[in-house]
């Protein structure tokens, strides 16, 4: 169709054109050569399979979630550590330190005003966009991407080796390794209780297959009555719940405001076992969900929740 | 076939002229009765169909021994899962769809826009709003959030009527709705943002449409609601009928517009706030259902209230149903289901009005 819009469009074009190859001289111009400071750096694979090149001891280092910062101080790096999340909580420490923004929205220009040497983010704060920024920076970024409870400790391991705290990293990991180790040991052989995790009731979210909490459920010697659904957190039916009579049934405490009642739960799930048995369990999220240094406690948690009698025993031994 | 050649003149001018034909009392029946048969069985459908399976025979054998008082041959678990949960969720969904479907029809007469549904219109909106508010303020006092509910629809009706009224431009009261929505839903999306409330975090769920979490409440709200909106608005339908003409016209036949106009706005947004309070925001049902409606039995608003009542309930059942069932033990959002039926049937009409 002939119409005088044609020109503009070629005018477009050749504007594009233009733009392009300005863009191109000015990305050629500005990426530096290889400096001698490199030298000095050592490289690392990070848990997406990127290679960082990491000053040896970084000394400012920025921590972009809340399990980075539990890690980075259960490593002895506090003093080191010189911004985090506001959701970073943990150690109590940890909440006088610079804050960057949350999670989501991490705050790029004080971040770069705090001049890090390295800076870590967990693939659970979906970051990729912050990512490529800063490697455009030269900043150093290096991504933990821990998928199970074993792939935390060893992401500990392999941040004790970039930070430089190796002996430790050691230390810690196989301390978890052995707790670890300790309650798969007792929980063998018994019988796994049906376990029924609730995110929240409005509507009814449970956690699917791939997530800590599934990992969790089976290595404390439970099955999750939800772990053949492949989204994360789906919604699930209420009748399904129901029927599949939970033996326990988990939710988190409340912070402050509810997300899940136990009112609610005790009058939606009466004739369920956990309900009739009195094995309503609250555990800190935090435990479960923060795929750092505590989630060896959250696991002991669910264990005990989940197999009572192996305290009591343990109790009269 | 009398609708054959409606559908070919403008759907404005459509309206008009359906609502002229004359209703028999034969075709009101057969209408009504053919709805209500229809919605009997998809409600014993509904009741048999679940990610659990519970045969049908025992399923009745259960209601039965509930209303003798006898004891019921289902276990403890399907107990609680007909009478708690597939029982109430239904009963929420019949009453969502019945009153969405009467706000749609009623704000197509008066407004005498084939296009107006509370949904498109940012009635729903502003219930959402109002019920997010209720839940802020006073999330204990649980008839907060229907009554906010119904200030909310009424505050957002009342803005977009103002704005977009004008007799010779049908769009200009769309493009009010879409300005409204758009505001409405970025004052929803702030609120959820700086709320500390952890409840309102997971809102979007529930802006989509939400029946699985109806409270008993809610559900005698939106069962009041509906009985009051379909009986107020078929006692105004006559009037509704001589105003879909024009306004003046109706005037001069005697019809006192002005408060016609009160009373209907009134109950349509009381309907919405009713519907959004108790199952969330569901789309497109006010718009596809009365259309439907007056294609089969025509456009007299005597039979398309209470026609359209009937039939938002089977569809709004229809939709939920399937999104409790499709991909059991996961659920689907109600919402996106009425939506993937209802926006083609808006593009369509929208094409077809040019």
């Amino acid at each position: 169709m002939p119409s005088p819009v044609r020109p503009i469009h070629h005018r477009f074009h050749q504007a594009h054109l233009a733009f392009l190859i300005l863009l191109c001289v000015f990305v050629a111009c500005s990426r530096p050569q290889p400096r001698a400071v490199d030298a000095g750096r050592r490289s690392f694979t990070d848990g997406l399979g990127r290679t960082v090149a990491v000053a040896p001891d970084p000394q400012r280092i920025i921590s972009l979630a809340p399990n980075i910062t539990e890690a980075l101080f259960a490593l002895g790096l506090g003093d080191r550590v010189v911004g985090v999340t506001t959701y970073c909580d943990f150690p109590a420490e940890a909440r006088a330190k610079e804050k960057i923004g949350d999670t989501i929205h991490p705050d790029l220009e004080h971040l770069v005003a705090l001049k890090p040497d390295l800076v870590v983010i967990s693939t659970a704060s979906q970051l990729e966009n912050l990512t490529r920024r800063l490697d455009e920076l030269k900043i150093p970024v290096y991504v933990t991407d821990p998928r199970t409870v074993e792939g935390v400790v060893a992401s500990i391991r392999n941040l004790g080796e970039v930070t430089g705290a190796t002996g430790r990293a050691a230390q810690i990991t196989t301390e978890m390794e052995q707790r670890i180790n300790e309650v798969r040991r007792r929980a063998e052989g018994l019988p796994k209780p049906r376990v029924f995790y609730v995110l929240q009731t409005g509507p009814l979210i449970t956690a699917g297959r791939d997530t800590f909490i599934n990992d969790l459920i089976n290595l404390a010697g439970g099955r999750s009555i939800s772990a053949e659904e492949t989204a994360a957190y789906p919604q699930f039916s209420r009748e399904t719940a129901v029927a599949r009579a939970p033996e326990v049934i988990i939710a988190p405490e409340s912070h402050g405001s509810e997300l899940v009642s136990e009112a609610d739960l005790r009058r939606e799930f009466a004739t369920t076992p956990a309900v009739r048995q009195n094995r309503l369990v609250r555990i800190n999220p935090d435990l479960v969900d923060r795929p750092g240094p505590r989630i060896v406690e959250g696991l002991e948690q669910l264990a005990r929740a989940l197999h009572p009698e192996l305290t009591e025993r343990k109790a009269i031994n | 076939m009398r609708t054959a050649e409606v559908t070919k003149q403008g759907t404005n001018e459509a309206l008009a002229t359906a609502a002229r034909t004359y209703l028999t009392r034969r075709r009101a029946v057969v209408v009504i009765a053919a709805l209500g048969g229809t919605l009997a069985c998809a409600s014993v459908a509904a009741l048999a169909l679940g990610s659990e399976s519970i045969p049908l025979k025992e399923i009745f054998a259960g209601l039965w021994a509930k209303l003798v008082g006898a004891s019921s041959p289902l276990s403890g678990e399907q107990a609680v899962i007909i009478f708690s949960l597939r029982l109430p969720r239904i009963a929420l969904a019949l009453g969502v769809g019945a009153a969405l479907a009467i706000a749609g029809a009623a704000f197509q007469a008066l407004l005498r826009n084939p296009l107006a549904d509370p949904y498109i219109l940012g009635v729903s909106s502003g219930a959402a709003l109002g019920s997010i508010i209720g839940v802020m303020l006073a999330g204990q006092v649980l008839i907060a959030r229907p009554l906010l509910g119904f200030a909310g629809a009424a505050a957002a009706t009342l803005l977009v009527y103002r704005l977009g009224r004008r007799e010779d431009d049908p769009a200009r009261l769309l493009l009010a709705g879409v300005v409204v929505t758009t505001f409405l839903s970025s004052v929803i999306v702030l609120l959820t943002a700086v709320a500390d409330n952890v409840k309102l975090r997971n809102i979007t769920l529930w802006l989509l449409g939400d029946l699985s979490s109806g409270s008993t409440e809610g559900l005698a709200f939106i069962g009041v609601a509906v009985a009051v909106g379909a009986g107020v608005l078929v006692l105004q339908a006559r009037a509704l009928n001589l105003m879909m003409i024009g306004e003046r016209d109706a005037f001069a036949l005697g019809v006192e517009t002005a408060r016609v106009r009160w009373i209907v706005f009134f109950t349509a947004s009381l309907l919405t706030g009713a519907a959004v309070s108790g199952g969330g925001a569901i789309g497109y049902i006010g718009l596809v259902v009365p259309h439907l409606v007056r294609l089969a039995a025509g456009g007299d608003n005597r039979l398309v209230i209470p026609a359209s009542a009937l039939a938002g309930a089977l569809l709004v059942l229809i939709a939920d149903t399937t999104a409790r069932t499709i991909l059991a033990p996961r659920e689907l959002p109600t919402g996106a289901i009425t939506a993937l039926i209802g926006a083609p049937v808006f593009v369509y009409l929208l094409v077809k009005g040019r």
